[in-house]
């Protein structure tokens, strides 16, 4: 199976998921927050979930990382690429668990996973899938200096804005810190 | 990732881990009617996220379901051996044929070596498998791999039938591990082949 790489930025962690962090992943999806991004879910099917995002990268070579904050060492989400069958382009997507959202963890994780994409993978565009209610994830994006571009239908989430992510190009020129 | 999934051959199968060239053959079988009693059809999103998911759960549980190839020509025949995701009561003895695979006695070579290999290096103690009433041919595969319909063991949502397998000791060596044999010796090399085809 793909080895899952580690990477790291000053305040986060980016690792390969583990059982551990099932617990607050499906108190999450159990909640209100994960109505942007398919929920909310039973444990049953977060427990899934969870396995599917191990599995993601053993048939794409890439997939979400969990999210560390390095301060406390708690699992704060899941972040990474993302392109499961009927996606419209590889994604860079992040999820913040309760409690870790509002603090700049996501924008510093998906940068981090950007630069992944960008530098070890060979990308030449990434996009983000938002829910257009999902103003959070929005001002992320934005963060990132990514665009709207368009609008996809998803045949199970719905509805979303597609995000365009400036090029590797336009990333080197404009630099990292740049959009942080 | 550090756990690598064993390959087990059988006298006519290899099973080995789902990989990437597995995934159409899966989704043919999951986004159809032959899905019904296994959660489908699925659409092609849940289908692709179920397969990544037989992947993550090796790697979350230390088992989990091997893709049955055939030996000589390594296509895919459908999928075998423990399944346990979360609000599941016991680990679980699954299993899914491709519709063109049926009738060839390729469920019952697979589950067997998949039990086989629980029971003998998983430190499984039994097993059960949880079987939609109205799915006849799998609650016949059970019987036929000596499992008996447990109708006291807890179910997952109470639409399932629960199927207890025999313990390593009521199988390893006996006249029931036997049968299993000889009939997947059966298929594999029939006792009255035909010579040849009438031509008219």
């Amino acid at each position: 199976m793909t080895p899952i790489p580690t990477l790291t930025t000053p305040r986060v962690t980016l690792r390969a998921p583990k059982l551990a962090d099932f617990d607050a992943l499906a108190a999450f999806y159990a909640g209100p927050r994960s109505r942007h991004v398919g929920g909310p879910l039973t444990r049953e099917q977060a427990w899934r979930a969870l396995a599917g995002e191990i599995g993601h990268w053993s048939l794409r070579g890439y997939g979400r990382w969990a999210v560390e904050e390095r301060a406390s060492g708690g699992f704060a989400g899941m972040v990474g690429l993302w392109f499961p069958e009927g996606w419209p382009e590889p994604e860079i997507g992040w999820t913040l668990i309760d409690g870790f959202e509002g603090r700049g963890l996501a924008t510093q994780a998906a940068l981090a996973a950007r630069e992944h994409a960008y530098g070890v993978l060979g990308w030449s565009t990434a996009i983000s899938l938002i829910a257009s209610a999902n103003s959070a994830s929005q001002a992320v994006a934005r963060r990132m200096g990514a665009r709207p571009d368009g609008r996809f239908t998803h045949e199970r989430f719905g509805e979303m804005d597609i995000w365009r992510h400036p090029s590797p190009g336009d990333v080197a020129d404009g630099g990292m810190e740049a959009y942080a | 990732m550090p756990r690598d999934i064993p390959v087990i051959e059988t006298r006519r199968l290899i099973l080995r881990g789902p990989e990437p060239g597995g995934y159409p053959d899966f989704k043919a079988t999951f986004t159809s009617y032959r899905a019904r009693f296994m959660g489908g059809p699925l659409n092609p999103y849940e289908s692709w996220m179920l397969y990544a998911a037989e992947i993550g759960h090796w790697k979350i549980r230390g088992f989990g379901m091997w893709m049955i190839h055939d030996r000589q020509t390594d296509e895919t025949y459908g999928m075998a051996g423990g399944w346990k995701p979360a609000m599941w009561p016991e680990a679980e003895i699954a299993w899914v044929i491709w519709p063109d695979a049926a009738g060839k006695g390729f469920a019952l070579e697979a589950t067997h070596a998949a039990r086989k290999y629980f029971y003998r290096h998983g430190g499984w103690e039994g097993a059960v498998s949880y079987i939609d009433p109205k799915n006849l041919d799998s609650i016949r595969l059970a019987e036929r791999l000596g499992a008996v319909r447990d109708p006291d063991a807890q179910t997952i949502d109470g639409n399932d039938a629960v199927y207890r397998h025999p313990s390593p000791a009521r199988l390893e060596g006996t006249q029931l591990n036997h049968g299993i044999e000889m009939e997947i010796g059966h298929y594999a090399d029939p006792l009255f082949k035909p010579k040849g085809w009438a031509i008219d």
